[in-house]
């Protein structure tokens, strides 16, 4: 267990930058390298920055150079944002987990790999039981782009881990993450002035708080699971009664009219929706952590609604 | 209820005299809200304020979405349906058992879930250890703007046997109605006829958490809406499994979805244990189907036996 060498992808990203100083200060860990072309958003002591795309072939080289036995895939894109058009975030997602897995193949050392996936891959449907397991994930057509690059990435990864019986592949599906200071398409959303709603409508989310988000992929390092395993906190939320926590009005808008009127409120300023959080603001998502729980020996502690009383307490930061 | 009729008008000048004063003064109107509140009748005001505390997020809900103060809000409403609008009966209640996990079955009838609603004020209201019942919609209906948030603050989930085996895993009491759409789309000619029971999944999710089946037999949900005709073309534009035609849908346009007051007779029966049998038990398509046809037999039995006690439909 002991002297782990673990390589983060997308150290960047703020859960990227916060994992690494998470598993700087672990004892059982002896390095820490992170792949990124943005530099990380904390100060790091002890992590080894390596500056490359993750999409250019020269990782090749760049990986096997730091002997890692555990690769943490976090380099990919939940949602299109400034200088990240729908078109890039596929290239990073599925053309970057195409090149890390061809890297992987030239790093004997290597024997887990864990993804910090998305549960996005279930979508969200009306008819969907209220808690996803993990074996539903293709119990729906994908609709949306980003579902289909999830569900491309995971492909990936288990043929990977099909052809390499020694690497174990844990694909971790996170629910949105939320924390002081983070900024995703749920905070985003929760700091307009007003918040669109699908009228009549009033789904549960669940979501998972940020300490609970990295002490999953921890616990998912030191005991690599194989296969899918959901990671959210316990409890759902109404979203009529986040929007209330948040101090925020909803601007309830009919169904036909959603697109049009977000989509011409960009214009004014307001947030843009992704097409998955569209579907996610009509029909809401619950997943079962079972899993996570028993298998991978990790209870998150943050319910969906501490998550966001403690988003909105600490460090909400303006829009 | 009827002899706060004469206070009301006087209070609801006072409360509303408040209010404005209170905005007038440069509160915020849930605050002016609060404070015009105390001009009114106990009850009204408590209700308010609960009304205010929800408005700031103030209530909770499990993680099914189930939402014990929004249910409270709505009960008079069903209450009403209840006493006066139906004139419900209930028979055997206490033959539920009060606490662990229990999956109701019943008949099914009527375009909108009337029927689990009754059942659920039938439990509250006459059961001596009450608590709030689960029941499995028909999943189209959660694609619908209002019924679909509504359905689910007051106990309803995706009618998916997922859904039916967690609930049941915690030790909930759970209202199935395995007859399904057939059950609710069934024209008024077929009334009290109980339809094919699915495949026995009900059964199958009994035998694998060792949860009592309790049959219910409702008597009086057939007349609600009797549907005389069924517009399918129609039905394939909205993506609904049928569209009735009642003698007031679509006729009356929205008002056609008020139900007809019918009398209504709601009867427990005795629980059939299936702990004994094993989880293994739910894979003995033999065991399942010949539980499943017990069941019916019996709804179907009481069913006529109810009729025959209710007398005319409507008076």
């Amino acid at each position: 267990m002991a002297g782990r060498r673990v390589l983060i992808t997308g150290v960047g990203s703020q859960v990227g930058s916060l994992l690494a100083a998470r598993l700087e200060s672990d004892p059982d860990v002896e390095h820490v390298a992170g792949l990124d072309t943005r530099r990380p958003k904390v100060r790091l002591e002890r992590t080894q920055f390596i500056e490359a795309d993750i999409r250019s072939p020269e990782i090749a080289q760049l990986i096997p150079a730091t002997g890692a036995d555990t690769i943490v895939h976090e380099q990919i894109v939940r949602q299109p944002g400034p200088g990240m058009g729908s078109r890039t975030m596929h290239d990073v997602n599925v053309m970057g987990t195409l090149q890390l897995l061809a890297a992987c193949e030239g790093v004997p050392t290597l024997r887990t790999i864990v993804v910090r996936g998305s549960a996005g891959i279930y979508g969200a449907e009306p008819h969907a039981p209220q808690f996803f397991t993990e074996e539903m994930a293709h119990m729906y057509p994908l609709r949306t782009r980003f579902q289909r690059d999830v569900a491309e990435i995971e492909n990936y990864f288990e043929t990977y881990a099909r052809r390499n019986a020694g690497v174990s592949c844990t694909m971790l599906r996170y629910q949105p993450a939320i924390g002081p200071g983070m900024r995703t398409q749920i905070t985003r959303y929760l700091s307009q002035p007003v918040c669109p709603t699908y009228m009549g409508f009033d789904p549960r989310i669940q979501l998972v708080d940020i300490e609970d988000a990295l002490e999953a992929i921890v616990a998912a390092v030191r005991n690599p699971v194989p296969g899918a395993v959901n990671v959210a906190g316990p409890g759902t939320i109404g979203l009529s009664r986040m929007i209330r926590l948040a101090g925020k009005r909803a601007l309830p808008i009919a169904a036909p009219l959603f697109g049009a009127i977000t989509s011409s409120g960009q214009r004014l300023g307001l947030d843009a929706q992704s097409e998955d959080f569209q579907r996610l603001l009509r029909y809401g998502r619950g997943v079962d952590t079972r899993r996570l729980t028993e298998e991978v020996g990790y209870t998150p502690v943050h319910t969906t609604s501490q998550a966001i009383e403690s988003w909105i307490e600490h460090g909400r930061v303006a829009a | 209820m009827s002899s706060a009729g004469p206070e009301i008008v006087p209070a609801a000048i006072a409360f509303m005299r408040r209010v404005r004063t209170g905005l007038e003064a440069g509160l915020e109107l849930p605050e002016a809200l609060t404070r015009g509140a105390t001009a009114l009748p106990k009850d009204a005001r408590e209700t308010l304020i609960r009304v205010l505390d929800r408005l700031d997020g103030d209530y909770t809900e499990d993680e099914w979405g189930f939402d014990e103060d929004f249910a409270e809000l709505v009960e008079p409403f069903f209450a009403f349906m209840f006493d006066s609008w139906w004139r419900v009966q209930v028979e055997g209640v206490e033959r539920v058992p009060a606490h662990g996990r229990v999956l109701l079955t019943a008949n099914h009838a009527g375009i909108l879930p009337w029927d689990a609603t009754m059942i659920s004020v039938a439990l509250l209201r006459e059961h001596p250890l009450p608590r709030h019942p689960r029941f499995l919609v028909l999943d189209w209906a959660f694609d619908l703007p209002w019924i679909s948030s509504g359905m689910r603050k007051v106990g309803g989930v995706v009618a998916s046997p997922y859904n039916a085996m967690r609930l049941l895993e915690q030790d909930q009491l759970v209202a199935v109605f395995p007859e399904g759409v057939k059950g609710a789309g069934k024209p008024y000619s077929q009334r009290y006829r109980l339809q094919r029971f699915g495949r026995g999944g009900f059964v199958e999710i009994a035998l694998r958490t060792g949860a009592p089946i309790v049959p219910v037999a409702i008597v009086g949900s057939e007349e609600i809406y009797p549907k005389v005709a069924d517009l399918p073309v129609v039905a394939r534009l909205l993506g609904a499994p049928y569209f009735p035609v009642t003698p007031t849908f679509p006729l009356l346009g929205p008002l056609g979805t008020v139900p007809l007051p019918s009398k209504w007779r709601i009867e427990f029966l005795d629980p059939i244990e299936t702990a004994s049998y094993g989880p293994e038990a739910a894979d003995d398509r033999g065991l399942v189907l010949e539980l499943t046809e017990q069941v019916r037999g019996r709804i179907q039995q009481a069913l006529y036996a109810n009729l025959v006690r209710r007398g005319p439909a409507f008076i």
